[in-house]
């Protein structure tokens, strides 16, 4: 790229040495597989979020009088208002979908183990404010479950020490959820998505800085790094077209069916839903909430639940590189902890009248901390028997190097510390 | 606490009726404009009494093909851009009922089961041995026999009401979702379009990574 204009701009502003550095030059290892397409596509559905969400807040109103009719006005009388709509309602769980593949393909893979901690911490803040943000937006159609959901979310912050049921008003501006729930909600799910641009940015930053893993869990070296771009706009793009042709047969042929029936009926404080659900991506986690007896243990078990993720880099101590690949009990680990999820899922759906549902509930919020306990145990007994089964000559000489390159850190640092003195 | 457990508690109750209720008739429903206006037809003289419609306008009716006439029959003083509205005064069918009907405009989305539950609703009345009239779906529902097919005298009359109850159901699924039609034909060709994208971008990606050694 070049030009008088182009020119006048890079002697002022590192645009195209910024695009070339970052973006088409950027070295990308060549074996990654089309898991690693997936954070492209959250990309995608984060832009497409926020395209359909600003074009559905121009004709929404965030009023609990008005709120529920202003709906049917976009999926009736509004021009495509209800391609809007369904675009935006299914790509919610297309959001999820996608991010919960991402964060399977960094489990499985290892990825978030050093020097990409801080790549996996921000991971976890943008789960976070996803959630939130699709908690929140789920309020504003303001069906029955939309009310009732919110309803029973908030009220779990009754547990917090001393000011509990201040907190739960304080969160809903009311004594219960109510027009300044609804008001708060809507301010709060248009800010979101562009805090979660934000951490994205940082989330890039940082992935640029330790540059991408990859499925051989080995640093390659510059000849096996291409470009970015063409190979892997090629590739991303490919991949995109098959996601969209997914996301469009659900937007076009099934959008109905990530919607629950009863939130096609206004909300009604007075009559309480047959079974309250929450969407689909909640419903492992809300298992975990129901499993445990007690609701302030239920809430910390839910809370943590979702924050355990962050603790990985910790827990998973094995020094053999590429994740699962090289580590058949990590991997036989991985696969229980996703058969895991699929049962609490299961179990999050049904309504816990059945005792046994519960048992299987409780069994299966048990394994699910212990699938994360009993990770660096089992990492470090693995490693030992590997290493004594004997590993590929590059894996081992691999390990050899970062365990020298660690003690030479260790003892420039113990240099240091001791010039000070 | 309380309150959530009391929540859960309705909802546990509610759900064991459920899953007592009977197994849901399961209908095709037919999606072509000349059922549909059928079905408006048959709803209007079957159900306007006590439902009202507030998302479907007479003027929609227009759209789906009825008769200019009819509809102005229908709608009498009222004008064009009306919804449909039941007939009888909430406070005498509050009196009646000791609830109100519900709107029917999503009614066809509104149940699990969807169109099918609401079939089966309709053709689920029957007389219990008592004498009085019962439903197999709803049992304590407050909605008399709207199709008096609890007391159809032969096989035939019986078939002709469920006949009545699919074309209502017909009108109810497009009153849920009018533009179900158009966006079926829409997603075909963009899934169309986005298939043969898909197949070139493979291509070219094929194609640039078969430069590298
Ligand atoms: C005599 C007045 C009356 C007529 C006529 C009538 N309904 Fe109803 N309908 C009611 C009442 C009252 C209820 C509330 C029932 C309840 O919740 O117990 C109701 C409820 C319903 C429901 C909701 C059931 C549920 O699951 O909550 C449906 C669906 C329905 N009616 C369909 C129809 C259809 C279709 C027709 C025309 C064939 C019709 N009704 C005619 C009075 C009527
Ligand atoms: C992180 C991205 C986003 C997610 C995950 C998300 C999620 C959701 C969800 C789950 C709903 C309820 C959908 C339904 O059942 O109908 C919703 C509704 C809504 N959202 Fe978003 N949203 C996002 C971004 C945005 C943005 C940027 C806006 C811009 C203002 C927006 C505006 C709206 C509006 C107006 C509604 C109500 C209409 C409706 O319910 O369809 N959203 N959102």
């Amino acid at each position: 790229m070049s030009g008088p204009i182009i020119n006048w701009i890079d002697k002022r502003f590192p645009l195209t040495s910024f695009v070339k550095h970052e973006l088409t030059d950027y070295p990308t290892p060549r074996n990654l597989s089309y898991w690693w397409n997936f954070g492209f596509l959250a990309g995608i559905v984060l832009v497409l979020q926020v395209a359909t969400g600003i074009f559905l807040a121009m004709h929404y109103k965030a009023d609990a009088t008005l709120a529920f009719d202003s709906i049917q006005h976009i999926m009736r009388e509004v021009n495509y208002g209800w391609l809007l709509r369904y675009m935006h309602a299914v790509g919610a769980s297309a959001f999820f979908f996608v991010i919960f593949v991402h964060m399977a393909r960094t489990l499985y893979y290892g990825s978030f183990r050093a020097p990409r901690e801080l790549l996996w911490w921000t991971g976890q803040g943008l789960l976070l404010m996803l959630m939130a943000t699709a908690f929140m937006g789920y309020l504003l159609p303001w069906g029955q479950m939309s009310f009732w959901g919110a309803t029973v979310i908030t009220n779990l912050f009754k547990v917090t020490p001393f000011i509990g049921e201040q907190v739960v008003i304080w969160l809903r501006g009311d004594y219960s959820v109510g027009d300044d729930t609804l008001t708060r909600f809507f301010s709060l799910h248009y800010l979101f998505p562009f805090l979660i641009i934000g951490a994205v940015i940082v989330h890039l930053v940082a992935l640029h800085t330790v540059k991408s893993s990859n499925p051989s869990g080995i640093d390659l070296k510059d000849k096996d790094n291409i470009p970015f771009h063409p190979y892997f706009t090629a590739k991303d793009l490919y991949g995109l077209g098959i996601f969209l042709i997914v996301y469009s047969v659900f937007v076009f042929f099934m959008p109905n069916s990530l919607i629950e029936p009863a939130n096609n009926v206004p909300a009604n404080p007075m009559m309480t839903p047959n079974h309250i659900v929450p969407e689909w991506y909640f419903l492992p986690f809300y298992a975990i909430l129901r499993s445990v007896p007690n609701m302030f243990g239920g809430v910390v078990a839910m809370a943590l639940s979702v924050m355990m993720f962050a603790f990985m880099p910790f827990l998973d101590r094995s020094r053999i590189p590429g994740g699962a690949r090289y580590r058949p009990i990590y991997r036989l680990q991985f696969y229980l902890f996703l058969i895991d999820m699929l049962v609490l899922g299961y179990v999050g759906y049904k309504p816990p009248t059945n005792p046994s549902i519960v048992v299987v509930g409780q069994v299966a919020t048990f394994c699910y901390f212990a699938s994360f306990f009993v990770v660096p145990f089992v990492s470090k007994m693995e490693e030992n028997w590997l290493i004594k089964r004997g590993l590929p000559a590059g894996i081992m000489e691999l390990m050899e190097r970062e365990k020298r390159d660690l003690e030479a850190r260790k003892e420039e640092h113990r240099r240091r510390k001791g010039d000070r003195i | 606490m309380s309150k959530l457990l009391k929540i859960m508690l309705l909802g546990c109750l509610s759900m064991s009726a459920f899953a007592e209720e009977a197994k849901l008739e399961k209908i095709q429903v037919p999606t072509d404009k000349p059922s549909i206006a059928k079905g408006a037809e048959d709803w209007i003289n079957n159900c306007l009494t006590c439902h009202t419609m507030k998302y479907v306008k007479y003027r929609d009716l227009l759209s789906l093909g009825i008769d200019k006439a009819k509809v102005d029959g229908w709608r009498g003083e009222a004008s064009l851009d009306t919804p449909l509205t039941a007939q009888m005064p909430e406070a005498v069918a509050m009196a009646t009922f000791a609830k109100l009907p519900p709107d029917l405009s999503l009614m066809a989305q509104a149940r699990d089961g969807g169109p099918n539950y609401v079939y089966s609703y309709l053709i689920g009345y029957y007389v219990k041995p008592d004498g009085s009239v019962g439903n197999h779906i709803f049992p304590e529902t407050k909605m008399p026999d709207p199709l008096g097919i609890s007391s159809a005298a032969n096989a035939a009359e019986r078939a002709e009401k469920q006949k009545t109850a699919k074309s209502i159901v017909t009108f109810l699924t497009w009153a849920a979702d009018p533009h179900a039609g158009e966006r079926d034909t829409l997603g075909k060709y963009v899934i169309a379009y986005l298939v043969v994208l898909s197949a070139l971008l493979y291509v070219v990606k094929k194609q640039i990574w078969s430069r590298l050694k």
